[in-house]
């Protein structure tokens, strides 16, 4: 899922006290796990910028909303009404959503309320840690589930650096090496002969290098 | 019953900051479980104690039913302090 983190509120403040009206929306699915963008924390954020307007003697007009996503049109026909009668727009989503939004309301100013950070999965409660770059040539198969495009802090293909020091990347006790992490699933797979093959350089037009990526389904 | 005078509006305009006027009183809003808090408010009501008026309560099915958004919508009306209970 899509990881972001609240942006600091007087950043939010500064972006939207200008405006009479803002609807403060939410989007309901990966940013609402993390607990930084869903419906919920709209409402939150919508009261406390009110609250900021009285302590300033701004006279804003916050509303709050959100729909399950705002990456997809279909998700937005329960909201035309309010966001067509918004004079701006501040969006929890990740920044899909706010540039989706952005180009579907032409002339609404859209604010993104979140700073997007990584895709990541839920360790734990509360806790998220980034596992792809969607990079678009998937390694995975070869090096034991671990991704090095992601978790090694150098990119490495046929890793590790010499700097892997008990299990921990060279930049930080806190981060484990993730050609440690390779070696040790391929040992317990059984595959550890695999290490020892060299993997090619990649294809990294497959990656950003080749501009903004889109795919096509044929048939709809 | 709550009188029309003790009920806590929507704020009617901006507010500015002011001196805390003479004998200013905060005004407190206590939410409570039906269950355990507001039944002890009520055991203390027929013991014939009192609590001071600027405190209101608000009686939940349960302190779990208790929201953020309830707090802040609080704070957004004026009051000055939440009471959790239960
Ligand atoms: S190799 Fe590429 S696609 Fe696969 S997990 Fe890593 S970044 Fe994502
Ligand atoms: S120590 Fe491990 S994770 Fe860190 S850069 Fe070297 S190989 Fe990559």
């Amino acid at each position: 899922m899509i990881v972001g983190e609240q942006k600091p509120f007087d950043e939010v403040w500064e972006m939207v006290k200008g405006h009479k009206q803002l609807t403060v929306f939410g989007c309901n699915t990966c940013v609402a796990v993390c607990h930084q963008g869903g419906n919920k924390e709209a409402e939150i954020l919508a009261s406390l910028l009110k609250m900021r307007a009285t302590q300033e003697g701004v006279d804003i007009e916050i509303v709050d909303g959100g729909i399950e996503r705002q990456c997809e049109h279909p998700f937005f026909e329960s909201a035309q009404e309010v966001l067509k009668e918004s004079e701006a727009v501040l969006s929890l989503a990740c920044g899909i959503g706010v540039q989706f939004m952005a180009q579907k309301y032409k002339t609404t100013p859209i604010y993104p309320a979140l700073n997007t950070t990584f895709l990541g999965d839920v360790q734990e409660d509360g806790y998220f840690t980034e596992k792809c770059q969607a990079c678009g040539d998937c390694v995975l198969g070869v090096t034991g589930g671990v991704c090095p495009v992601t978790r090694c802090c150098k990119r490495l293909f046929n890793g590790p650096c010499g700097g892997s020091t008990n299990g921990k990347c060279e930049i930080s006790k806190d981060i484990d090496c993730a050609w440690q992490l390779v070696v040790d699933r391929l040992e317990a797979l059984g595959k550890i002969k695999d290490y020892e093959k060299i993997t090619p350089v990649k294809d990294w037009s497959k990656d950003r290098a080749g501009g903004p990526r889109s795919f096509k389904l044929e048939g709809f | 019953m709550t009188a029309e005078s003790e009920k806590i509006e929507e704020p009617k305009g901006l507010e500015t900051p002011q001196d805390i006027p003479d004998g200013w009183q905060a005004n407190i809003i206590a939410f409570a479980c039906h269950y355990c808090a507001f039944a002890a408010a009520d055991l203390a009501g027929v013991m014939r104690l009192s609590y001071p008026a600027n405190v209101k309560v608000v009686r939940l099915p349960c302190t779990g039913k208790l929201d953020q958004i309830y707090l802040l919508r609080a704070f957004e009306r004026g009051v000055d302090g939440v009471f959790a209970a239960g």
